[in-house]
């Protein structure tokens, strides 16, 4: 065996792996090279030194606060995602059929007035609704705008608190129900005796309150 | 009379009962984690971290980089904490995670050159943590850090985490032969490293 057939088998014979001929010729070759006993020497040095080694190192400052509000933080979007996008996809859907349905026979339109608050982005702003002819809907959907405005509000006040990706999430969300709920609008001012838009147009209210209400209460969980 | 052997049996039982005692409260602590309860998993982290940092550490060879993965793991062990069963130490369910981020991370982010030329930068080694060297003028960790990424999974795994070539193949999804020739790779340059 050369010096260089030695160099091949070297990890090998270290790790134990070498069995029979080739433990006996390695053995051998080491006895009588000097210069391979001082590279086999090496070897075991270095994986002693290797597994001597503590498995585990002190991070250079405690990761723990930053493990925790990511953890709070996906809890909270995970219990949004749950009761939110069953809601928003469920108004859409409602709205949608509905609309294509009732269009069908559409009539002229009417006023609507839209009222901002001020300093606010465009998909916070409450939205306002006349022309429900039911007057029990009517009182309902006053009910349920001033609902929001207060869960708006609350909202505003947890602007800073939220993390700029999230709020613009809140918002991109709420736009959607704001569509929807201007979609019903719009087909009421055509059609404001119809039942089915009065009904749709509560039950988007009350679908708004309510995904209001989860985010308010879970930003202010954060 | 009892023996040596009655006494060194003895001081098995004693030993199996305390393993068997802290896998029973490790197990409380991930149940009470699964329904919810973030300080038991700070326990669980508390438990774990230098474990999980060491390895992010040395299979990234990056500080701020191991922080990062670190956090990422326990993050990931959270969401997925549903599926432990406890059919094995905590530490074991969290080892195959981290090897996964550790190599998602690389994959996934464009910065891996960066970390490599920065990993070059003598002044960057100074900071990292370390664990104290054995042998007075030879820092292992170092000589580590500056190993090609592929020999220096293999050579953490194999040489300083105790992994057979077949458990490396299996969690880095490489051929045995693969992991071999990377450890003959690692163990040449720190060789190198180690006469220099």
């Amino acid at each position: 065996m050369t010096c260089h057939e030695l160099d091949e088998r070297l990890d090998d014979w270290v790790d134990g792996a070498l069995t029979g001929a080739e433990a006996l010729a390695v053995e051998s070759h080491l006895a009588g090279c000097a210069q391979c006993r001082g590279r086999e020497r090496q070897l075991r040095q270095l994986l002693a030194h290797a597994a001597a080694l503590p498995r585990g190192v002190a991070p250079p400052r405690d990761l723990w606060p930053g493990i925790a509000e990511r953890i709070e933080r996906g809890s909270f979007w995970s219990a949004l995602a749950a009761s939110w996008h069953p809601l928003v996809l469920a108004a859409a859907a409602a709205v949608v059929l509905g609309l294509s349905m009732l269009l069908w026979n559409g009539s002229g339109p009417e006023a609507v007035r839209t009222v901002a608050m001020p300093g606010t982005s465009p998909s916070l702003r409450p939205v306002t609704v006349t022309g429900i002819a039911d007057p029990v809907l009517a009182a309902a959907a006053r009910d349920y705008e001033a609902a929001a405005t207060a869960l708006l509000e609350a909202l505003q006040r947890r602007r800073a608190a939220l993390p700029p990706e999230d709020l613009a999430r809140v918002e991109a969300n709420l736009e959607v129900i704001d569509r929807a709920l201007e979609e019903v609008r719009q087909a009421l001012v055509k059609d404001p005796a119809s039942p089915e838009l009065n009904r749709m147009l509560v039950a988007t209210h009350r679908k708004k309150v309510d995904v209001l209400r989860r985010v308010v209460r879970l930003s202010t969980a954060l | 009379m009892e023996g040596l052997a009655g006494v060194a049996s003895g001081d098995a039982r004693v030993l199996m009962s305390e393993d068997h005692d802290r896998r029973a409260a490790e197990m409380r602590l991930v149940r009470a984690a699964q329904q919810g309860d973030l300080l038991a998993f700070e326990r669980l982290y508390r438990d774990n971290e230098r474990k999980v940092f060491g390895l992010c550490f040395r299979l990234s060879s990056d500080p701020a980089l191991a922080e990062e993965l670190t956090q990422e793991v326990f993050v990931r062990a959270w969401r997925k904490l549903g599926s432990f069963r406890g059919e094995s130490a905590f530490s074991s369910w969290l080892y195959p995670l981290t090897l996964n981020v550790a190599r998602s991370e690389r994959r996934s982010r464009g910065r891996r050159d960066a970390r490599i030329v920065a990993t070059e930068d003598p002044e960057r080694l100074e900071r990292t943590p370390r664990a104290p060297a054995p042998e007075a003028g030879f820092d292992l960790e170092k000589a580590i850090a500056t190993l090609p990424k592929g020999a220096r999974a293999v050579f953490v795994l194999h040489d300083v985490e105790g992994r057979t070539h077949e458990e490396i193949a299996a969690m880095l999804s490489i051929a045995p032969g693969t992991s071999k020739a990377q450890l003959f790779r690692a163990r040449r340059l720190l060789r190198e490293a180690l006469v220099s």
